[in-house]
């Protein structure tokens, strides 16, 4: 792993460390740490293959690892107890294909008690009005990916993992789903994103991961992984990331 | 600081999987296998009990014996058992199964529920499946009902309730084969080996004796036999209720992801330890109730209060094989009656090697039941309580019991009925119904002429 000069949060609000796992005869991740503060937008990135899902699963507790743990504010966050925290939003999933959607998120909001108003919100803010009389397995890809958003913002919890939040968006769409990331995080919710287009990345992340081989290869902002990677200022993050993986 | 989200209202979980359950193909397929096998069973019995019932209208010691539980009852449930122990468990593999494939389990057990809340919502979804199931076999009641056919109402709830119990042991079968098979058709075939399982130790039963009996002691089919005895025995509701939790408990281990693989088979152990535990305890309560209106399946009361008084050790010993239906006879008639009837009742059944249909070849014990008490001894080869009773009697050195008043006796329900018209309803008019059911049931689920 390269260390950075952030590698270490001056506020720490969750922290993984050493996270290790094995999958057959594969070393899926080995030795991850990094830390996160409270609103801030964490990218994990890296190609396909480079662990990001594994990594998520695991922070969330719906993978076991075989190493390492995840600290909530310096006390040891018990697999069990996960969820008090942490809600992850998993890509390419298409949960009750057979229900309406307007049902599954109205469960979803009933289950965290959140007022409907907040499911209002977060329906225009996604613009999910047309799909609601529509079963989920009818959604096309763009709005199934912001169906699983709105599940995943209606849980009110202080960390929200999403793997790949932005995958079959267009342009467009990516900016209004990044406005409302932001307004999450501004809010005081983190978020930690697994996202391969570095592109988008660039555009929201606060502070990346670097993941490669299921290493991490840097930790920081744009600017400390630039002067890590000792290229000159300005550089891209493909460029970063290619330099450091 | 986290979030100490509250703990989330059972109500929305629960409306969730009841409209899972009737999105569900399964159930719908199920509905309409079993409104015509339902109506098959029911209108072959009536003709039978019709048919036999002519004579016994003009005998009324003829007519004593008929009984619509053992006519019709029984019979008509045949084709419900037989549904429910095919069908069933893809029911309730979907409601787990589904959710895997899917990838909702990944969100649902990241609800503010607890996992035996999730495994409880899916379980009520499988009674209401069995609830619906109910319907056709319901309908062949009142038929039955209308046609001018009497029905015990103590008889008829066992044998609901042993029915019931039967199906909630599937499910909860079912649900821990989903819990630990990666897809649906791998769950169906773990589900299904332990049911259609069950039906071959019984039939390894009817030829050997020794293990096998045991086994079939176990299989699940034997667990409704004193149901459809009218027999409410009390070990074996309670042993398929602590077997139903345990089942459920097991599913609840293996099914959410993450749990380290070693926790899991600690946990396992540990139920299926307590479940055995609780199992050979609940083995020792003898209650067993007789809920037929002329308990039938017991002695006389005079016989059963003097029996109950014999406190020393009874060993029966039968040499017959497992396969003789004299044995079954005995059985019913009279060693399960003993069992029940007197405190310390031992039986031991001396197999033969080889035995044909008529006992074995130059083993001249074949055929005896021997009976010892109280250091006394004693042999017969008859097969009747009439004749093993006063044997026991004398054994004890008691007298004969002073035979109670009858009151007892059942005036005999015998029915001359045509119940061919059912057919209409049950082969027709309740399909087409379900088809249509299942049509706007499944109108939620239809994708829109156009995609946004």
């Amino acid at each position: 792993m390269t260390a950075t000069a952030s590698s270490r949060t001056v506020d720490a609000l969750m922290a993984v460390c050493g996270i290790g796992k094995v999958l057959g005869d594969q070393q899926v991740l080995a030795d991850v740490s990094f830390e996160v503060a409270s609103g801030e937008i964490l990218g994990l990135i890296g190609p396909n293959g480079a662990g990001k899902t594994t990594l998520l699963e695991c922070i969330a507790g719906l993978l076991a690892a075989d190493t390492g743990e995840v600290r909530w504010r310096s006390s040891l966050l018990p697999r069990a107890r996960r969820k008090e925290s942490l809600f992850y939003v998993p890509e390419a999933i298409s949960p009750y294909p057979d229900q309406k959607t307007a049902e599954v998120l109205a469960f979803f909001r009933q289950a965290h008690r959140q007022p409907p108003s907040r499911l209002e919100h977060l329906v225009s803010a996604l613009g999910l009005e047309p799909t609601l009389s529509k079963p989920v397995g009818a959604l096309s890809k763009g709005y199934r990916r912001r169906f699983l958003l709105a599940l995943g913002l209606l849980a009110p919890r202080p960390v929200l993992l999403m793997d790949e939040p932005f995958d079959g968006f267009d342009l467009r769409q990516t900016r209004e789903v990044m406005n409302l990331l932001r307004s999450e995080a501004v809010d005081g919710r983190t978020l930690v994103l697994s996202i391969h287009q570095l592109a988008d990345a660039q555009r929201i992340c606060d502070r990346l991961v670097l993941l490669s081989g299921g290493l991490v290869k840097g930790v920081g902002t744009l600017a400390e992984l630039t002067a890590s990677a000792r290229l000159p200022i300005g550089s891209n993050l493909e460029e970063v990331f290619l330099a450091l993986a | 600081m986290r979030s100490h989200e509250p703990r989330a209202p059972v109500a929305p979980l629960l409306r969730k999987e009841m409209r899972e359950l009737v999105t569900c193909n399964s159930l719908w397929v199920l509905m309409l296998l079993l409104s015509p096998l339902v109506g098959y069973s029911f209108i072959q019995a009536v003709a039978l009990y019709a048919e036999a019932s002519r004579p016994a209208l003009s005998i009324p010691e003829l007519a004593r014996q008929f009984s619509p539980f053992d006519g019709i009852l029984v019979p008509t449930l045949g084709g419900f058992y037989l549904t429910i122990t095919l069908l069933f468990p893809f029911i309730a593999i979907r409601l787990i199964a589904a959710e895997k494939a899917s990838g909702g389990l990944k969100l649902l057990v990241q609800l503010p529920y607890r996992l035996i809340d999730l495994i409880a919502a899916k379980f009520a979804a499988v009674i209401a499946a069995w609830l619906i199931a109910l319907i056709p076999l319901i309908l062949a009641l009142v038929w039955w009902a209308l046609l001018g056919g009497h029905l015990d109402a103590r008889e008829t709830a066992t044998l609901m309730l042993g029915h019931l119990l039967y199906a909630l042991l599937i499910g909860a079968i079912s649900f821990l084969a989903a819990a630990l098979a990666e897809g649906g058709a791998t769950a169906a075939i773990l589900a299904l080996a332990v049911t259609l399982g069950s039906w071959v130790l019984d039939f390894a039963a009817l030829d050997r004796g020794g293990v096998s009996n045991l086994l079939a002691a176990l299989s699940l089919t034997s667990l409704l036999r004193p149901f459809e005895q009218g027999l409410l025995s009390f070990p074996a509701v309670l042993g398929m209720l602590i077997a139903t939790s345990g089942f459920l408990a097991l599913a609840v281990i293996w099914l959410p992801p993450g749990i380290p693989l070693g926790r899991k088979l600690k946990g396992s152990a540990l139920i299926v330890a307590a479940a055995a535990i609780l199992i050979s305890g609940a083995a020792q309560a003898r209650t067993v109730l007789d809920v037929t209106p002329d308990r039938r399946n017991s002695f006389p009361l005079a016989d059963e209060k003097l029996l109950g008084q014999l406190q020393d050790r009874l060993l029966v010993t039968v040499h017959m094989a497992s396969s003789d239906p004299r044995l079954v006879d005995l059985d019913r008639k009279v060693l399960a009656r003993l069992k029940r009837a007197m405190p310390r009742v031992t039986i031991r059944i001396a197999e033969p090697g080889q035995t044909n249909p008529f006992g074995t070849a130059g083993d001249e014990a074949y055929g005896e039941i021997v009976l010892s008490y109280h250091g006394k001894s004693a042999t017969t080869r008859s097969t009747g309580a009439g004749e093993i009773l006063p044997i026991l009697y004398e054994l004890a050195g008691v007298g004969l019991p002073v035979p109670g008043a009858p009151g007892l006796d059942e005036p005999g329900y015998p029915l001359v009925a045509d119940a061919s018209n059912a057919a209409v309803w049950f082969y027709g008019v309740q399909p087409l119904a379900l088809a249509v059911m299942w049509w706007l049931a499944a109108a939620n689920r239809r994708i829109p002429w156009r995609r946004s």
